[in-house]
């Protein structure tokens, strides 16, 4: 049995003690908004502002036209031009640009005879995925300047058969990274929140020794945790609300879901989180320990989340582990309210994947730090 | 400075990593479950997108298309769906990220060479994802245009026209555009980030909040000799992680260092050495293992893994961040590792982030000396 008077003046202590040490209050309120505005700058993957090295030997009206059309693009800026090979080579090596090329002293006389002329380009592969991305870009500039030239050079008349694909990108048409990593950072933060500050907040009273207290008290162990982990359920509920209005309203990522189906699902993935964050000050007996293995979960549920790295592009095994992380179930919801404005209807199976493995570790949890207690 | 004190310090705390076990054990264990995750699990590239096609045409030319589109190592063509209603499903459920709609009367428009349009529908949600997917897309379809021009050309019996300009495109530093070429050495820096700051953080606070910083101001100890005892287990332990890391990179994924590997040891001391001092100056400022383990999750582990060019790139930032990164230690140490690793650099390439490294050592160490002594140590 529950007594609810008892749980109240639980919380009341508990939202006296959280918010009497001055310490937290930066914690609590101004941390998340600024890890936001922070991460929501810095984690993007977009490839812009490509710096290009330019070698030109030819040196002729037709190489400033293949030149031309390739920094027609915004993305190429021609940062460095040299004289000679060799200086691209240092310019690569010393990562002044991120691609260079060279084009040969025999370009206009091979065009001019309408055989095939040869340019090197050099692309930096260090990071790998930003090169690919460069690389394409290259592709579709020297295409487009070779479909120009061969409609200048065919007779008007001459009419081939063309595929004109029209590629539309839904959800996210200017390929903005902020409006998939923005509403990925809220989920992060709450999870961060939830679990450390259940997981803090037990084992202080160990450490202070008030544990002993509590436990001769009337208070149940099940009242003992309800009393802990309801002043958290509200405030990392009142982050979620803020968090997201400044991602809405700073970073202008759009909702377009329904407020009460994120709340649901917030509540659910609080299940998980408070539930690890109990077991955690369950096994911890010094905030060292229980700081380090909060870490120890707050880590690979961050990197098998498909935060950045891609849940698809993992081996067949790591991806059914992937379903043992909340965090990876609520990604696909938020990403999915915020973005693509989706339903339960179609976000059913993460709703029940996220209750399932909430209830199975918070009864867990609660089972582990009864028996402690006892 | 005593050599004697300073061992006694550093076995004292040395017996206290020990005694907690887990702290111990998770020391390791983090670095280890990080490389086997970035090895094995995590990376960036972009193959087998799972696609899916709505074919109005339904001829034998547009069941070639789709047929060539599966072969090729970038699509993984999941599905033929009847309309576009489905398509939506598929899209809104994750199930398909690309989606490619012929219309009726495609093929036979081809054949009467007519320019005849393809819907793509591309699921821009992850932008790294969605660009590369995007360009692979198009540069399938002008391979198919090329096959169509030249059959053209063929039929008419004439010449078919060259290609202006063909480039030739080569890779430098990851000639197999690999994310875990970048990515494991990458790891080095936040293991040492981790083992050095992170544990290091509460050590001088967990004296003050046990009340045996007293204690210690009444023994014949300098401030300097405590942190150099409280650092040493630490540096060793760190140490250790970063040789296995190496070790684990290069025989389980062949993540092979170009560069010498003295340099590499080097570059990691030095770098170990700003994490520690970092560590205990947040442990000596905060005073409270609660605050100390937050602020040391805010000052070293997530700048290094967001301000140091590990995986977003520094050129993308607004300017005030920019320069922000130039205070992260991790920038230089990546910088080195990246010079290391990939470019094959010596030390001659290399010394501006060395310097900086060992400057910021030193500079965070005396402060640190300073303010306990200002404590009265």
């Amino acid at each position: 049995m529950v007594c609810w008077l008892r749980v109240r003046e639980l919380v009341r202590k508990e939202f006296i003690q959280l918010f009497r040490d001055k310490k937290n209050r930066p914690l609590l309120i101004i941390a998340p908004l600024v890890q936001l505005i922070l991460f929501g700058y810095v984690v993007t993957t977009d490839v812009r502002d490509i710096r290009i090295g330019l070698c030109d030997q030819s040196r002729t009206p037709q190489s400033r036209s293949f030149i031309q059309a390739m920094a027609a693009s915004p993305t190429f800026t021609v940062t460095h031009r040299v004289d000679h090979p060799v200086q691209i080579d240092d310019l690569m090596i010393r990562r002044k640009v991120d691609m260079a090329i060279q084009i040969p002293p025999d370009f206009a006389a091979t065009v001019q005879k309408g055989h095939t002329a040869k340019v090197l380009i050099l692309v930096d592969g260090s990071m790998s995925n930003m090169a690919a991305v460069r690389i394409a870009h290259t592709m579709t500039a020297i295409e487009r300047f070779n479909v120009s030239l061969v409609r200048q050079r065919l007779a008007q008349h001459l009419q081939f058969a063309e595929i004109d694909a029209r590629i539309r990108t839904w959800y996210n048409p200017n390929l903005d990274s902020s409006h998939f990593y923005v509403p990925a950072i809220v989920a992060f933060l709450i999870m961060l929140l939830s679990l450390l500050l259940t997981s803090m907040a037990i084992i202080r009273e160990k450490e202070a020794g008030t544990m002993e207290q509590l436990i001769v008290t009337p208070l149940t162990p099940l009242e003992l945790i309800l009393g802990k982990t309801i002043p958290f359920i509200l405030i990392v509920e009142a982050q979620i609300i803020v968090v997201s209005a400044l991602a809405v309203a700073w970073f202008g990522i759009p909702f377009k879901g329904s407020v009460v189906l994120l709340f649901a699902a917030s509540c659910l993935f609080l299940l998980s989180t408070l539930g690890i964050g109990l077991f955690i000050s369950t096994v911890s007996s010094t905030q060292q320990q229980a700081m380090m293995t909060t870490f120890f979960f707050a880590m690979p549920f961050f990197m098998l989340s498909g935060f950045v790295f891609p849940i698809a592009n993992m081996p067949v095994v790591v991806q059914w582990l992937t379903h043992l992380n909340p965090l990876s179930h609520f990604l696909i919801i938020i990403r999915g309210v915020f973005l693509k404005g989706t339903g339960i209807g179609v976000l059913w199976p993460q709703f029940a994947e996220l209750l399932v493995l909430g209830m199975v570790v918070f009864a867990g949890a609660v089972r582990l730090f009864r028996k402690r207690m006892d | 400075m005593s050599i004697v004190k300073i061992k006694a310090v550093a076995r004292k705390e040395f017996y206290h990593l020990i005694r907690d076990f887990r702290s111990l054990y998770l020391a390791f264990f983090i670095p280890l479950l990080l490389i086997l995750l970035f090895g094995y699990a995590l990376s960036l590239d972009v193959d087998n997108i799972p696609t899916v096609v709505v074919d109005h045409d339904r001829t034998a030319f547009s069941a070639d298309f789709c047929r060539k589109l599966d072969a090729s190592a970038s699509f993984d063509l999941i599905g033929h769906l009847p309309d576009t209603a489905a398509l939506d499903q598929a899209l809104d459920a994750n199930n398909a990220k690309l989606a490619i709609v012929i219309p009726p009367g495609w093929s036979a428009a081809l054949k009467a060479d007519r320019p005849s349009p393809l819907q793509v529908i591309l699921d821009g949600s992850d932008p790294n994802f969605a660009g590369l997917a995007r360009s692979y897309i198009t540069s399938f379809v002008a391979a198919a245009n090329r096959r169509l021009q030249i059959d053209y050309f063929n039929r008419q019996g004439r010449e078919p026209i060259n290609v202006p300009v063909d480039a030739r495109i080569r890779v430098w530093f990851n000639e197999d555009l690999e994310s875990r070429n970048f990515i494991v050495p990458g790891i080095i820096a936040i293991i040492i980030m981790i083992v050095g700051a992170m544990l290091t953080s509460l050590v001088i606070a967990r004296e003050f909040e046990n009340g045996t910083m007293e204690t210690l101001r009444s023994l014949p100890l300098d401030a300097a000799e405590l942190l150099a005892g409280k650092a040493i287990p630490y540096f060793f332990i760190g140490l250790i992680d970063v040789l296995v890391a190496v070790l684990m990179g290069q025989v389980l994924f062949g993540v092979v260092i170009k560069s010498s590997f003295a340099l590499l040891v080097l570059a990691c001391s030095i770098y170990l050495a700003v994490a520690l001092s970092l560590g205990l100056l947040i442990s000596t400022v905060t005073k409270s293992q609660l605050v100390a383990n937050q602020a040391a999750i805010l000052v070293t582990y997530l700048p290094s893994l967001l301000l140091s060019n590990f995986v977003f790139p520094i050129i993308n930032m607004p300017t005030i961040l920019q320069k922000i990164t130039y205070l992260v230690p991790a920038t230089y140490f990546i910088d080195i590792l990246n010079g290391l690793y990939l470019r094959g650099l010596g030390f001659g390439g290399l010394w501006p982030s060395f310097a900086v490294l060992g400057a910021m050592a030193l500079g965070l160490a005396a402060v640190n000396v300073i303010k306990l002594r200002g404590e009265g140590l």
